[in-house]
């Protein structure tokens, strides 16, 4: 068995077994569901009489959009939660020295630590996506089960960059505070960026404005930031192995 | 063709020197033991042959493959057990161990065996369920020396073996250590503790300040510095005769001991030729009952001190 997957099977069992993987599940599974309910019953739970504004009725596409809007805030901070510490926390408790004076490749350390990574995501935003999207049926009608899981894979794509800038960071510092702030630094500029004119095209951040397109109402294809996001992901991913293996241990 | 050799071996971290030149050669199947102060520059040594550090020049060679930070050729042929192991808290010791053997790639069956083994080795087979995170210090140590054996090294780093074990577990790992010896495995140990380099190594290297004091056999190293030490016996309180010795100027140290009846003396002579004229003289004088008087070989640790122990910075 090569490294890699030595690596990628322990650092799943180590998400199983520190309850990281069912914490994270957890989390996206309440947002997944809480979302359409809660703006179904927004109008139950705020008396008319304490707003001065009113509340419109939402749709379908409303309910889905604010899911989306959910998984880009509240996966972005479960993201750097559970990554900062995925490299830095070896480095300083000196696991990683242990597991490197065997035959093992840097790449393959921090390429199994971001797998296992998207594999938790990805498990947690599936079990999401099938939350909302129920409720969501239930409560306002079919959102179309073709686009709503292209939704969910930019989604999951916007993540998974999220991780990977995450990760390259983790090996930067030994302290993982200090990589968790680095991280959420890096990603609000770079989320900062959609909105700017040139950049929207090509920004990784814009991958959730298109989800939202796409789960909503359907728009346009940005293949451009398709294909930079998955460039980015890959370029952080060598950048991080390669500032890692220069590091000392 | 020697187990481990370097040339001009440096690191510096920023304007600190941690190895400064360092040149050794250790051949095959022999115990090395790695003496210094702290600070002296014994783990950035180890890393460095681990392949888990760089020189900042020099270079340096084990087990015949130049040293190339993480080098898989180089690491597959060694073992490592740091100063301090750390371990996955979430698993169990048997865990651990197939995690290590299935980075060496080794079989299915070759893993169950090898867990079996080194569990046994170590003593740990009746924890082997037990997640880490329940392990003392000692049993950690003990799983940190079964994972350096997992592949069955030809040369193994060993950083303070022996730290965190009971005399007991001290005495086994030694015993252990030399088993390893008569199967070919070349032993590279750091240690503070002395009498335990003294028992099991058979060359030892100082250092200090990054620097190689000397490198030489155990036995070597005693008879070389065999002329100063005196060790005499009375059957009556010694104090008082190793006070009336120390501001003495041939005197460089007096220790007093004590065994049941018998009150011990070792006196370190700065000056032999005049020690062995007054030592007698003295003791004739003292009216103190001599049981025995001999020159005798110093520990490892008295030269230890007589090298490094006395630096002023």
């Amino acid at each position: 068995m090569s490294s890699f997957f030595v690596l990628f099977k322990k650092e799943l069992r180590g998400q199983l077994r520190t309850y990281r993987l069912l914490i994270v599940v957890a989390v996206f599974f309440v947002f997944g569901l809480g979302t359409p309910l809660m703006l179904k019953y927004l109008h139950a739970l705020v008396p008319a009489e304490d707003v001065a504004i009113s509340i419109p009725e939402f749709t379908t596409a409303d309910a889905v959009q604010s899911y989306i809007s959910s998984l880009g805030q509240l996966g972005l901070i479960a993201a750097i939660l559970v990554a900062m510490g995925s490299v830095a926390t070896e480095r300083e408790s000196g696991t990683a020295a242990m597991t490197l004076s065997k035959p093992v490749g840097c790449g393959s350390f921090i390429l199994a630590k971001l797998a296992a990574l998207a594999v938790t995501f990805g498990v947690a935003i599936a079990v999401g996506a099938v939350g909302c999207y129920l409720y969501t049926v239930v409560l306002f009608g079919n959102p179309g089960g073709f686009d709503f899981f292209i939704a969910n894979l930019l989604g999951a794509l916007y993540l998974l960059f999220c991780l990977a800038v995450t990760v390259m960071y983790s090996g930067f510092v030994k302290s993982p505070i200090a990589a968790g702030g680095l991280s959420l630094v890096t990603l609000a500029a770079i989320a900062g960026t959609a909105g700017l004119p040139g950049m929207k095209d090509y920004s990784p951040g814009a991958l959730l404005s298109w989800a939202e397109d796409v789960a909503s109402a359907g728009g346009p294809n940005s293949w451009w930031v398709l294909v930079v996001s998955v460039a980015l992901i890959i370029i952080t991913t060598l950048i991080g192995w390669q500032v890692f293996k220069r590091k000392e241990l | 063709m020697p187990a481990i050799r370097c040339q001009g071996l440096t690191k510096h971290y920023g304007s600190i020197v941690a190895l400064d030149n360092l040149d050794l050669t250790i051949e095959e199947k022999v115990i090395f033991g790695f003496l210094g102060p702290n600070g002296a520059g014994k783990t950035t040594a180890l890393k460095i042959f681990t392949g888990l550090s760089r020189p900042t020049s020099g270079k340096a060679w084990v087990a015949g493959e130049e040293i190339v930070s993480h080098s898989r050729s180089l690491q597959s042929k060694i073992g490592y057990l740091p100063e301090e192991p750390a371990f996955y808290n979430w698993m169990t010791g048997r865990e651990y161990l197939t995690f290590v053997g299935q980075l060496f790639s080794l079989s299915s069956g070759d893993i169950v065996k090898r867990c079996n083994e080194l569990l046994e080795l170590v003593d740990l087979s009746r924890d082997a369920l037990r997640r880490v995170s329940g392990y003392s210090r000692g049993m950690r140590q003990r799983l940190g020396i079964a994972q350096a054996l997992m592949n069955k090294p030809s040369v193994l780093f060993l950083d303070e073996p022996c730290s965190a074990l009971d005399p007991l577990g001290r005495l086994e790992v030694l015993e252990t250590l030399i088993r390893l010896k008569e199967q070919a495995t070349t032993i590279f140990m750091s240690s503070h503790i002395l009498a335990d380099v003294e028992r099991v190594c058979d060359v030892v290297g100082i250092i200090d300040r990054g620097r190689l004091v000397v490198e030489s056999g155990v036995e070597e190293l005693r008879q070389r510095f065999a002329h100063s030490v005196f060790e005499i016996e009375f059957e009556e309180p010694a104090a008082p005769f190793a006070r009336l010795l120390e501001p003495l100027p041939w005197v460089e140290k007096v220790k007093a001991g004590e065994e049941g009846n018998v009150f011990k003396l070792r006196v370190g002579a700065r000056d032999v030729a005049t020690a062995k004229v007054e030592l007698p003289r003295m003791i004739a004088e003292s009216g103190l009952t001599l049981r025995q008087y001999q020159m005798v070989l110093p520990t490892l640790e008295e030269v230890f001190i007589e090298l490094v122990g006395n630096r002023k910075d």
